[in-house]
């Protein structure tokens, strides 16, 4: 092998083990949002539920010098936001889109202000000694080629995020909670009239989704940084949003469409290094989402008319 | 009994009257109420962080008032949150979700400075020039999620979201690769112009004729949401898309265009930043003004009549606010807080049923029947 080849061979797979680490902050809330959506109540806040995780988490780290606690305060506050989230939703009827929104604005402000409040600091805790979460070494994984670096030695939470694939998937469609979950998104009316209490398993839905945010928000400033950052979520919650709709409503397409997120962010790092303007490559991402989108909406134009998420709210069906 | 004694007629305007009356009073009772309890937690936070929470409330309450140059700051800021109102009672109004008015200003801000800095006018047509391109830019640019939204049915939420991002970073290019003096250390180009300024009429005070045009812009807006037929169709729109679909409305063109005009203020609204604020184009021009358009336009209950009268009563608590940080140390982030109370209690619809229930159980006792 000549040493350009080598070089390159590097290149990729640190490129590819990149891709997995950028991939996490979208899969985790991704996940949350497909939950939502699929029992019927599109979770808005992923955002704000990520942006407070990462916050709590860093404080509480840093004051009990444990990530652990830090991990488990964080998820109880992600916990909090969707159970208000949801009973703004549900009892008071407030708009789910509208509340969803209120909650991104509670969490910028409020971290931001709380932060202020604790450090002096508007921008970032440098001044909070907080505490990240471990990366793990799999002991299987040493020594393999090309599979080795790529796959070992990442955060616990990277892991945990691929690993929610599989759980989330067998959650939603091999337990009888997640089969009704899926009924009272399809039709709650139908739902109803079987007997199954809509308004309880949307709670649980919506809480669900944003303790999965959570923990994409707690990778975010306890995992890829090691500290936290006003408005250092910067849209993930919200490609994570367009993540679930590319990928089909379904977690494995889900996660195909992470990755690929992932990778025009893991792009988009890579050709920081170059000499072009950082504007172009940070546009990368978004027009990527952009584009999915528009694709994804045009393939299912063609492909079906049934339920249209987040399309139309109150015009689902095309009829001529 | 004054029913039975009028004729029909009259006994069901009298009806229609009193039952307008009524909601006018819940909706206003309702906003008030709301702002007072947001305000009323912001002070629970404020004494939880601060020594001194009575002072630093009274900074927040009393501050924009304090001086004839406070008071011209705080008109110079609700003048940007009036345009950004109006753009979002436009889109509000067909019950889009689009949030494209931050990338829509940055970009107004953009061809504003542009025109503003190369395409030298004579007196007025430059200014004209400059805020027509603005308003043109952001009408454009509104085009994208729009034709997504009504053609593919994609949401125009994430798009917008994403448009927003990629707005900003090109505004960004352009203003440190080409607009700024070449060689500058810094991140702001040169002046406009004074062909291209909105002019200040009082010395030393920051209020502008930027403040005359935003309320011309709110009548237009009022005039096209309530006495033009797409106002018409855009309100049916909103209100119910499968009757709007049934009578013939054209759907389609009516959501594409409706998040494309408002993109005429929030492009405006750029305009004025860089034109009546700035004076010339800065790095983080808008810091997120954008989305302070949301609270406003749901204060006034996307009624553009009633935008400038929130945006004047928002805007006072963003300028109480940084008052407050500069003289009490609490940060002004607690507006927006506020601002996310606001919002959470006014559209929780069955938080007021009660309150409302038991005003109208009392104004039927008094008008007795």
């Amino acid at each position: 092998m000549s040493e350009a080849e080598v070089l390159r061979a590097i290149f990729s797979v640190a490129f590819l083990a990149s891709v997995l680490r950028v991939t996490t902050p979208i899969l985790l809330p991704a996940l949350g949002g497909l939950i939502s959506e699929l029992a019927g109540v599109i979770n808005i806040a992923l955002e704000g539920i990520m942006l407070t995780a990462a916050f709590v988490g860093v404080v509480v780290s840093a004051y009990t010098q444990s990530p652990w606690l830090g991990l488990a305060a964080a998820l109880l506050a992600s916990a909090l936001l969707a159970l208000g989230l949801a009973f703004f939703h549900l009892e008071l009827k407030a708009d789910l889109i509208l509340s969803g929104l209120a909650l991104n604005l509670l969490a910028s402000g409020g971290t931001v202000f709380a932060l202020y409040s604790l450090t002096g600091d508007k921008g970032t805790s440098a001044a909070l000694a907080s505490r990240a979460m471990p990366a793990l070494n799999l002991p299987f994984l040493e020594g393999v080629p090309i599979l080795g670096p790529i796959l070992n030695q990442h955060n616990v939470m990277v892991y945990i995020a691929f690993l929610m694939v599989g759980v989330i998937g067998l959650l939603l469609y091999r337990t009888r909670w997640g089969i009704h979950v899926r009924a009272v998104g399809a039709n709650p009316e139908v739902a109803a009239s079987v007997g199954l209490n809509v308004r309880a398993l949307r709670y649980q839905a919506l809480v669900l989704s944003g303790v999965l945010a959570g923990l994409g928000g707690v990778y975010m400033s306890m995992g890829y940084l090691q500290l936290f950052q006003r408005d250092m979520i910067a849209g993930r919650g919200f490609i994570a949003l367009a993540a679930v709709f590319m990928g089909g409503r379904r977690p494995l397409g889900t996660m195909l469409a992470a990755l690929l997120f992932g990778a025009a962010d893991a792009l988009a790092n890579q050709l920081g290094a170059l000499q072009i303007p950082p504007q172009w490559v940070q546009m990368i991402p978004y027009t990527a989402t952009v584009s999915a989108l528009a694709i994804y909406a045009l393939s299912q134009q063609r492909v079906t008319t049934r339920h249209r998420p987040l399309m139309f709210p109150r015009t689902q069906t095309r009829k001529r | 009994m004054t029913n039975e004694t009028m004729a029909p007629q009259q006994a069901e305007a009298f009806r229609t009257q009193t039952v307008r009356r009524h909601q006018i009073w819940t909706v206003v009772t309702r906003t008030l109420t709301t702002m007072a309890m947001a305000l009323g937690m912001g002070f629970v936070i404020t004494a939880l962080v601060s020594p001194r929470p009575l002072q630093a409330y009274t900074a927040l309450l009393t501050g924009p008032l304090s001086s004839p140059a406070r008071i011209g700051i705080w008109m110079e800021d609700a003048t940007g949150l009036i345009l950004l109102g109006l753009a979002f009672t436009l889109v509000f109004q067909a019950r889009q979700f689009s949030l494209l008015a931050e990338g829509q200003l940055h970009l107004g801000a953009l061809v504003a400075g542009i025109v503003a800095l190369h395409l030298p006018l004579p007196i007025g047509l430059h200014l004209g020039m400059a805020l027509l391109a603005a308003m043109a830019a952001g009408f454009l640019y509104g085009l994208i999620p729009g034709a997504l939204k009504a053609y593919l049915g994609a949401s125009e939420l994430v798009a917008s979201l994403m448009l927003n991002v990629i707005a900003q970073r090109f505004y960004e290019l352009l203003l440190t690769y080409w607009l700024r003096p070449p060689g500058a250390g810094y991140n702001w180009t040169d002046p406009f112009p004074a062909t291209a300024i909105l002019w200040r009429p009082i010395p030393d005070v920051r209020i502008n004729i930027g403040l005359p045009i935003a309320l011309m812009a709110t009548a237009l807006v009022w005039l096209l949401i309530y006495r033009s037929s797409f106002g018409y169709e855009l309100r049916v729109v909103g209100a119910n898309p499968e009757f709007a679909r049934y009578v013939g409305i054209p759907l389609r063109r009516v959501i594409l265009l409706g998040i494309a005009v408002s993109g005429i203020p929030a492009g405006l609204a750029g305009a004025y930043l860089a034109m009546g604020v700035h004076h010339r184009l800065i790095l983080n021009i808008s810091l997120g003004l954008g989305f302070e358009g949301i609270v406003v336009a749901l204060l006034a209950r996307n009624n553009p009549a009633f935008v400038p009268l929130a945006a004047f009563a928002y805007s006072y608590l963003r300028i109480g606010g940084d008052i407050m940080e500069r003289t009490a140390a609490v940060g002004s982030d607690l507006v927006r807080l506020i601002q996310a109370v606001i919002i959470l209690f006014l559209t929780a619809e069955a938080l007021f049923e009660q309150l409302s229930h038991w005003i109208a159980r009392r104004r039927h006792l008094h008008v007795g029947s």
